[in-house]
Parts: C-alpha cells; sequence; structure tokens
C-alpha cells in the first residue's frame, strides 16, 4: 500500500455559480506522477489549485499528509505544495533571478527574507530550466518558451514534495516541451510527486504513472494510462472517434484521431 | 553552480541570527540619494528668506540651544511647515504606491480614483456643518466613503482597475461637485479659507498639523512592514500568490485601507496637494528598476518632492504665495502628460 499524501474528500469548488467540482474525490500518492486530462472548462485547473489551497471548497475538504488544508497556514502549505498556475503575470522590470527568487518567499519570515538555503535552491532551478546565463535578464524580453521555463524555474525554487503544474507546456516548443517532460519525470524519480495537467494525450500516456481523465467536475477514468485511455473513453469524453495503438517507442497507448483528410 | 547564482543576488543585511533583508544594490543607491536630496531640501527651507534660521545655528535648533530668534522663528514658522510637508508628502508617496500596486496600474492613485476628491469633500463638510468634529477625521471618513462608492459601483470590489478608474472619475467629480456646492453656500471668508485648504495649502501649519501627519504615518508603520513583501507578491496574480502562501484579497484589503487611511491624513494637514501620489511612486520605481511597490522609497520621494514644490513657493519669486497645491497641479499634470506621450510613442 503506498501512502496517500494529498487526498481530496467529496469536494465541491466552485465560483459563485453553479459548482464547477460537484463533489469529486481523489487521492494523490506519494511518489505518483499524475497527468490530468479533459475537455476544456471540465474543472482541471479548478481541481489543481484546490489541491494547492488557492481554491477552498464549499464543501468536502482536502486533506495534506492527513492534516486539512483549509486548517493550515498558507505558508505551510506552500513550504509543502507548489503550483505553477495558468494565470501569472510577470511585474513589470523583474528580472530571471528575481523572479525565482520569490519562490522562497514561503520559507522566508519577516524578518528573515533569506535563508541559507535560498542561494542553492535558485541556483539550482536556474540549472535545470537551463536559465542560468539569463539570470539578469528581465522577463519580459524572453520568448514566450523561455519566460514558461522561468515560472517552472520559480516553482522548482519553492522546492517542495508536491509539485502540481497546471499546462506546463503551453508555449513551448516540441524540443523544449519533451525537456520539460523530462525534468518532470526527474523530479519524480527523485522522490516528488507531480500532479500536471496535459493537453496532448500521447505526451499524457507517456509520462504519467496514473492518467485521471476529467469530464464536468467528475473523474471519468483513473489508472495506468493502458488501463484508461481507450477509445472508447476517448470518444466519450472528448467527443472525437480515435484510434488507439502502441506508441513505436514506448509501447505505451497513442491516440490517433479519425478526421477527414 | 552556486558561482553563477553568486553573481545574481544581491548582497543581504544581516543582523545576527534573526534579521536577513536582501537588498538592491539600486534601490539602495536610489535611497541614499533621496536621503542627501531631502536633507539638502530641509536646510534650504529652514535658513532661506526673510524669517529664517542661520544656516550655523540649524544644528542648535534641534538641540535647542540656539539664539531665541532662531528658536521663534523655527517654532512658529519653518519648523511645522517643513515638518508638515515631509509627512504628508510622505504619506501621499506611500498612498500613491499602495495603490498602484493594487491596481496593477503604473499610473493609479487616489487622485485617480476619488480618494483625494473624497477626503476634500469630507473636509469641507465637516468644516462646515460640523464645527468642533474633527477636520482630520472627516477627511477620512471622506475618502473612505469615495473608496466604498467606488468599490461598490464596480460591482467587482478593487479586482478590476480598468473599472475602478471609471468608477473612479465619476465619484471624484461628485465629490468635487459637493465641495464646489459647500463653498458657494458657506459664509465669504469661510469660503476663502476653504478654497485656499481645497488647493493645498502649507502657510500657516502648527505643530498640531505635523503630530496628525508623523503620528498617521507611525501608526501605518507596522502594518507597511508587514504588507511589503505579500503586496509584491500580489502583483503576480492571485492564483500565483496565493500558491506562495499570500491571500491576495486579505493584502489588497489591507493595502487599500492603509491607502485611504494615509491619503485622508495628508489631506487633513495640507490639503488635496495634486498628482504627489502619483508621481513620486512611479518615479521612484522606474529610478530604482524595481519589480516591487517600494513603499519606503516612494514615501520619502513624496517628501522630498512636496517639500521641495514647498520650497519653490516660498523662495521663486513667480511662485510666491502660491498654494503649493497649484504648483504641483501644474508640474504632475506636465509629468503625466510627458508620460502618456512616450506611453503612445512606445506603443505606435
Ligand atoms: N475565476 C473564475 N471565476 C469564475 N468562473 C471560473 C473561474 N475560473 C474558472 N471558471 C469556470 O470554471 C469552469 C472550469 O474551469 P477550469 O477549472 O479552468 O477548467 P479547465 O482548466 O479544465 O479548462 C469553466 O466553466 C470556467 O469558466
Ligand atoms: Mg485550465
Amino acid at each position: 500500500m503506498s501512502h496517500t499524501l494529498l487526498a481530496a474528500d467529496r469536494i465541491s469548488v466552485g465560483y459563485g455559480g453553479a459548482p464547477v467540482i460537484p463533489g469529486l474525490s481523489l487521492d494523490i500518492s506519494r511518489g505518483e506522477f499524475v497527468v490530468v486530462v479533459g475537455p476544456n472548462g471540465c474543472g482541471k485547473s479548478t481541481l489543481l489549485k484546490t489541491f494547492a489551497r488557492v481554491n477552498k471548497p464549499t464543501s468536502g475538504h482536502v486533506q495534506l499528509d492527513g492534516h486539512r488544508l483549509n486548517r493550515m497556514r498558507g505558508r505551510v502549505v506552500a513550504r509543502r505544495v507548489s503550483l505553477l498556475p495558468q494565470s501569472a503575470v510577470a511585474p513589470e522590470a523583474i528580472t530571471v533571478g528575481e523572479l525565482v527568487a520569490r519562490g522562497r518567499h514561503p520559507h522566508h519570515t519577516l524578518l528573515r527574507q533569506w535563508s541559507p538555503q535560498d542561494d542553492a535552491a535558485i541556483a539550482a532551478a536556474l540549472e535545470r530550466t537551463q536559465l542560468t546565463d539569463l539570470v539578469r535578464t528581465p522577463v519580459a524580453s524572453l520568448s514566450g518558451g523561455q519566460r514558461q521555463r522561468a515560472w517552472v524555474a520559480m516553482v522548482l525554487a519553492q522546492d517542495t514534495e508536491v509539485i502540481l503544474l497546471d499546462e506546463p507546456t503551453t508555449f513551448l516548443d516540441i524540443a523544449h516541451q519533451f525537456e520539460l517532460l523530462e525534468l518532470m519525470a526527474d523530479l519524480n524519480a527523485e522522490g516528488r510527486t507531480i500532479v500536471a495537467v496535459l493537453h496532448d494525450l500521447n505526451q499524457a500516456a507517456r509520462f504519467a504513472s496514473r492518467l485521471v481523465v476529467m469530464r464536468e467536475g467528475e473523474v471519468a477514468g483513473d489508472g495506468a494510462p493502458h488501463d484508461v485511455l481507450t477509445a472508447d473513453l476517448v470518444e466519450e469524453v472528448f467527443g472525437i472517434g480515435v484510434e488507439v495503438i502502441a506508441d513505436p517507442q514506448a509501447g505505451t497507448p497513442m491516440v490517433v484521431p479519425h478526421v477527414r483528410r | 553552480m552556486s558561482e553563477a547564482h553568486r553573481i545574481a543576488r544581491e548582497p543581504v543585511l544581516r543582523l545576527g541570527t534573526l534579521i536577513a533583508v536582501p537588498v538592491r544594490r539600486r534601490t539602495a543607491l536610489v535611497g541614499v540619494v533621496l536621503a542627501v536630496l531631502i536633507a539638502a531640501t530641509a536646510t534650504a527651507t529652514l535658513t532661506m528668506g526673510l524669517l529664517s534660521v542661520p544656516l550655523a545655528e540649524v544644528p542648535g535648533v534641534f538641540f535647542g540651544h540656539a539664539s531665541p530668534v532662531a528658536l521663534r522663528v523655527y517654532d512658529l514658522l519653518t519648523g511645522p511647515r517643513l515638518s508638515v510637508a515631509l509627512g504628508a508628502g510622505a504619506a501621499l508617496g506611500i498612498s500613491g504606491a499602495l495603490f498602484q500596486s493594487v491596481t496593477r496600474n503604473p499610473l493609479g492613485s487616489p487622485d485617480v480614483i476619488g480618494v483625494s476628491a473624497g477626503a476634500g469633500a469630507g473636509a469641507a463638510y465637516v468644516g462646515l456643518y460640523l464645527p468642533g468634529f474633527s477636520i482630520p477625521l472627516g477627511s477620512v471618513l471622506g475618502a473612505a466613503l469615495a473608496v466604498a462608492l467606488v468599490a461598490v459601483s464596480t460591482g467587482s470590489g478593487l479586482a478590476n482597475p480598468m473599472k475602478l478608474v471609471l468608477a473612479g472619475i465619476g465619484v471624484s467629480a461628485m465629490a468635487m461637485a459637493f465641495t464646489q456646492y459647500v463653498v458657494y453656500v458657506a459664509e465669504r471668508d469661510q469660503a476663502l479659507a476653504l478654497a485656499a485648504y481645497l488647493n493645498g495649502s502649507l502657510n500657516s501649519r502648527s505643530w498640531d498639523h505635523a503630530s496628525t501627519i508623523w503620528t498617521v504615518l507611525l501608526a501605518c508603520a507596522v502594518p507597511l512592514l508587514l504588507l511589503s513583501v505579500p503586496l509584491g507578491l500580489t502583483e503576480m496574480g492571485d492564483d500565483v500568490a496565493a500558491s506562495l502562501g499570500v491571500d491576495a484579497a486579505v493584502t489588497r484589503r489591507w493595502a487599500v485601507i492603509l491607502s485611504v487611511v494615509l491619503a485622508g491624513g495628508a489631506v487633513a494637514v495640507a490639503g488635496p496637494v495634486a498628482f504627489i501620489a502619483l508621481t513620486a511612486p512611479h518615479i521612484t520605481r522606474r529610478l530604482a528598476r524595481s519589480a516591487r511597490p517600494l513603499l519606503l522609497l516612494s514615501g520619502a520621494m513624496g517628501a522630498l518632492l512636496l517639500a521641495a514644490a514647498d520650497l519653490a513657493t516660498q523662495q521663486i519669486a513667480i511662485f510666491e504665495g502660491l498654494p503649493v497645491g497649484i504648483l504641483t497641479l501644474a508640474v504632475g499634470g506636465a509629468y503625466l502628460g510627458l508620460l502618456l506621450v512616450a506611453e503612445w510613442r512606445k506603443k505606435s
């Protein structure tokens, strides 16, 4: 039996109107690499934000290592769980180094706004995202792909056991997409628990240890990619006819859509 | 690996094991320059003109062993005036820095969203209809009412900068109309006094005014210290802030409250002095090229700007006797105009 790290227990989450997620339960175990997929607007981002204590459930609760998130202080949660949201805004004039350093905030106090571990954590984050040479560059003058990597580096600098990433491969070219996915796999191999929202089903199947398919705020499929990613499920959830073959390199399921032309 | 980062990191100011704060070199440099300029402006204010303290006696004034004449001039005239200029300027600078951060608008200021107009209207109302009621409190309540009106009429609180500015224009206009009305129906001598006050003036300030604004500043010091870092993080978006353990909504609410209190305090002692709240934080952040709001330095910049403008109204012949607010309005308006032109050029 693996150890449950994050547990959502019948959570309802919304933004004032009808709940986006109406009563969902999902346990994430230590060391998993969970990829969440699903159509636009089905509540993937909402789920991730609720796991990070950014959104608070209106009923049910999320537990981190047996403690209810809403009874913990934000900073304490942020030392253990980091999130790369879709809505990040880089302040004007901020440099890559300054942005990445902000990931260290949960480890600081009012009077100690620098901790001895900061240097190593920031340097490692920059190195792993290949941004070391750009540390003094303003984020505004980076390419879209570099900017996305700078945000990933900020999350890495936070140095948490759980890392939640919301569509981290957006804006990246295909080489950088796989570089980032490999980085996530490395982090996972080092013992960190990863939950990522991805759009590409084939990438999801290739990298996930566990695939969670969402539809309209509910879990429509959950398990090893090989078991979950069937033609029927993809058709049912995404409304598109597909054929599922084996990835010629890895043997993982690969989705080939039936489209005209 | 750590080599690369050692180049990047700013020096860390350490006091024992308890305190460790990174200090950006450029920010520190701007701070030093501001401190020198403030000292120079203050000295000039005290020593220039007919009624002044001779330069040699300035240290004596502070330690109480100057000549009786110098002490009297300082006590009754230049001392409180300078102290109010520095205090009100600092309050406006900090207030603007808070607002620009909350609205994520580099040209945001309590002037734009109606805080000053509301504070002016509150002060006018109290001054005329509620004699005996405290004018400082009246202006703070007026400012709070204006902000509450703006927050309610946007329908989304203080979250949407564009709506904030639009609602602010409306509320400002209403507050100014009310102030005009009060001036119109007031007795002639009351109206004249009120008109001078509503321009923003530092003529004949007393130590009471000085202690009011410095008390407000002192009372805000600890909350400002607590707010400074979280405020910078909320500029990255509410979700990023929350994922770093910062509640953006709470942070913004406190920033707005402090901004209103500081602007209200400044208006109470100096009238609604125009544009300091807009220009001081903007210039400061540009000079320091800072990615976070600089509350303390914006305060220093505001203090410098208002004290310098007041010095100009006292010593430059063509400005002589003018309420300082008219000078800051002219200079600040020109600065804003230039900024907008530069902004348009950049976009086209
Ligand atoms: N901040 C918000 N305020 C109001 N509604 C929101 C907000 N964020 C998301 N929603 C709504 O919640 C639903 C799910 O959104 P989201 O979790 O972002 O979906 P996904 O990430 O799967 O695309 C959508 O209908 C979206 O319009
Ligand atoms: Mg999303």
